[in-house]
């Protein structure tokens, strides 16, 4: 299965929102649409759920115009919210059959779900009586219940203390392994690194980088260099402003050339008291703060 | 369709475990019960007090015109023993201050007396109904001394008028409590379950759980389904709260024949139930509808009110119409026939012109026709208001934002 989202744009009165936003998002791959608030990722996941139709542009499953009847969305809102005063399963059965599933598998599906998240004591109990870290856990199962050919997660990681979270991930990881497409979003880049094998960043309604995240990686700009010594001083003075060094104590130095990499670190390591030095490795952080920070 | 019967049921249930209508619903037929079994109630007591009846007593210095005026009295007042006095007029006062007697007729003549009572009571019609029969009693007293026998004078007394009234078209006496109580019905119920379907909304939407729903359901059956949930939640409440009176009204009939406004009540022609039902159906869904589109426009529960205030006032503006036009005894005036076909007024004018009044069954036919396309109209206009309404955040938007948003081809 192939998710491919084709020059979608969308205007709400005078505003351009989405200004020709294409990537794809392959099956069995998790895929991370990143941008800075206000980018456009919420409107780009709605026009992607049909809340509202784009005013052009395509999105295309396999190749084909995606058939909403046939095709199921698991949604996880980053805004939370259900129905505060209802039970947990009978609100959970309710959005099971808005997506056309029967009571009775709804009813199983929703059973399975409690107990795979170990909130099977919550069955009869109201919304507003449980933890937020549950509550979450709740709106999770509504994206899950009707077994979704597509799953959307909008900050899933948020709120979520660090056992539910291990939860999560082990259910993200099966939701993978079973060939869906699942698309997160998200602000929390460790997430990101750690699930997605390619990701697309936003920024003020285009898409600014697409593509595999190790190739995007492999291929950032490899000018810089990460030194590790007990004597910082002296490189320091030596290299002046292209040294810079970070809260751990490890010093970065900007080369003013790629090629210089291997002659510098021959002279670092022969002229100075050096216990590491690598060529720096960027950090999807790191990436975001250069393409999501332009431009705005 | 599937989509909207799973909306509708959910809705529904909701209503009916809401402990608020649940409450209003057996308050209303536990103060039915109450107001319909009360005469029973009261005859109860009543019976024991039967036994003792206070003492009413007569005086003239002419002994026959005190017996002649004490048989006439037994017959008067039957919530008294009569008792004719021999004492003076002192011992007369003196056996009423001391409650021995609760009053007296001190008689002048045939035709003068002095009533003394100690309290006067504020619903005493003592005095009335003494000066009917002594009037009586002067006529038939003068009949016969100008040579007519007792028999004759009797006769001439008691003649009785007949007369009979009838109706050709609708007996406003009659149909005008059960009118008003209907149309009144329909004002409680539409307010009160626009204001819910509203709150209902604006709760999804500032809860966020319409994030969820949005993305889940078509904005049509969401709307729709809401809508027709609390219109047969309403239809079920009203059938509960009258069904009830009709049952208790039935197992009181004996008690309550006499009283004519509950019969009025009772006696509606099962023809207008059947245009109560049409018309509130019809006037319930065009108000639920806009409700529901105003309620999605609000981010926040507390802005429902003054959001839904414009509406409100419409409603109370068409309730104000029809009522003062049924207090005046012309539901035929010509701002009410313009109302039976104005959609948002016409389920109360057009309801109140039939009940009252003889209405063209084409004026009827053109009016529902009117209402049910307004209905659907309102409908669509609805669902595409809350299409746009529930996605938008912040500060209400404007009237104009919402038309040009709505009207916008998408």
């Amino acid at each position: 299965m192939i998710l491919e989202l084709k020059n979608i744009d969308k205007s709400f009165g005078d505003k351009h929102v989405l200004k020709g936003i294409s990537f794809a998002v392959e099956g069995g791959k998790a895929f991370g649409l990143l941008g800075r608030n206000g980018a456009g990722k919420t409107t780009t996941i709605r026009v992607l759920m049909n809340v509202f139709p784009a005013n052009s542009g395509e999105v295309l499953l396999d190749g084909e115009p995606i058939d909403y009847n046939k095709i199921g969305i698991g949604y996880l809102p980053e805004e939370r919210g259900l129905y505060s005063k209802k039970t947990i399963l009978d609100q959970l059965v309710y959005f099971a059959e808005l997506k056309g599933m029967t009571r009775k598998d709804a009813v199983q599906a929703v059973d399975y779900w409690l107990n795979r998240l170990g909130m099977n004591e919550c069955r009869n109990k109201r919304l507003d009586t449980l933890s937020k870290g549950n509550q979450q856990k709740i709106q999770l199962i509504t994206a899950l219940t009707h077994n979704p050919h597509i799953v959307i997660l909008d900050e899933p990681f948020s709120g979520l203390d660090p056992v539910n979270a291990m939860l999560l991930q082990e259910v993200v990881k099966e939701q993978i392994a079973q060939g869906k497409i699942v698309l997160f979003s998200s602000h929390q880049m460790g997430y990101i690194e750690e699930f997605c094998d390619s990701i697309a960043i936003i920024n003020a309604g285009k898409v600014v980088l697409h593509g595999d995240l190790h190739e995007i990686k492999r291929n950032y700009v490899r000018d810089r260099l990460v030194v590790n010594t007990t004597h910082p001083e002296q490189i320091k003075a030596d290299f002046g402003d292209a040294c810079t060094q970070t809260d751990n104590g490890s010093l970065i130095i900007k080369l003013p050339d790629a090629s210089e990499k291997q002659s510098t670190m021959r002279k670092l390591v022969e002229n100075y008291d050096i216990d590491e030095v690598k060529v720096f490795e960027p950090s999807l952080n790191d990436i975001f703060v250069e393409y999501a920070g332009e431009q705005v | 369709m599937k989509q909207f019967g799973k909306i509708f049921n959910f809705e529904l249930k909701g209503y009916l475990k809401n402990k608020v209508f649940v409450g209003i619903t057996i308050f209303l037929v536990i103060a039915i019960a109450v107001a319909t079994f009360i005469p029973n109630i009261v005859a109860l007591f009543k019976s024991d007090e039967n036994k003792y009846r206070p003492a009413m007593l007569i005086y003239s210095e002419n002994a026959d015109l005190a017996a002649l005026v004490g048989q006439y009295f037994e017959a008067a007042f039957t919530d008294y023993e009569i008792k004719i006095s021999d004492g003076s007029i002192d011992d007369i006062k003196e056996q009423i201050v001391s409650g021995e007697a609760e009053c007296a007729f001190v008689l002048s003549s045939a035709s003068s007396y002095t009533y003394y009572v100690n309290n006067l009571s504020m619903y005493d019609a003592n005095v009335e109904i003494a000066n009917t029969v002594l009037q009586e009693v002067y006529r038939v007293n003068a009949m016969i001394q100008n040579g007519l026998t007792p028999e004759q004078a009797g006769e001439i007394m008691a003649v009785q008028i007949e007369s009979s009234t009838t109706t050709l078209g609708k007996d406003q006496i009659q149909n005008f409590f059960y009118t008003y109580i209907m149309i009144f019905a329909l004002y409680m119920v539409i307010l009160l379950y626009g204001q819910m379907v509203s709150s209902n909304v604006a709760t999804e939407k500032s809860s966020r759980a319409m994030e969820l729903l949005i993305t889940s359901a078509k904005p049509t059956n969401m709307m729709f389904g809401k809508v027709m949930a609390s219109c047969v939640a309403g239809l079920m409440q009203l059938v509960a709260v009258f069904g009830s009176a009709v049952v208790f009204y039935n197992i009181n009939k004996a008690s309550l024949s006499e009283n004519a406004i509950m019969n009025a009540i009772f006696n509606i022609p099962v023809g207008l139930l059947f245009y109560m039902l049409v018309f509130f159906v019809l006037g319930f869904l065009i108000y639920a509808f806009i409700y529901g589109a105003v309620g999605s426009t609000v981010s926040k529960l507390e802005d429902v009110n003054t959001a839904t205030m414009p509406i409100t006032y419409l409603f109370i503006i068409a309730f104000m119409v029809v009522v003062f036009s049924m207090t005046s005894g012309n539901v035929d005036n010509i701002a009410m026939k313009i109302c039976s076909y104005i959609p948002f007024i016409s389920p109360m004018a057009m309801f109140t012109r039939i009940a009252m009044s003889t209405v063209a069954w084409y004026e009827i036919v053109i009016s529902i026709g009117v209402l049910i396309g307004s209905v659907v109209g309102v409908g669509i206009l609805a669902a595409r208001i809350y299409r746009v309404g529930v996605l938008m955040y912040g500060t209400r938007p404007k009237l104009g934002m919402i038309i040009k948003n709505v009207f916008k081809k998408q």
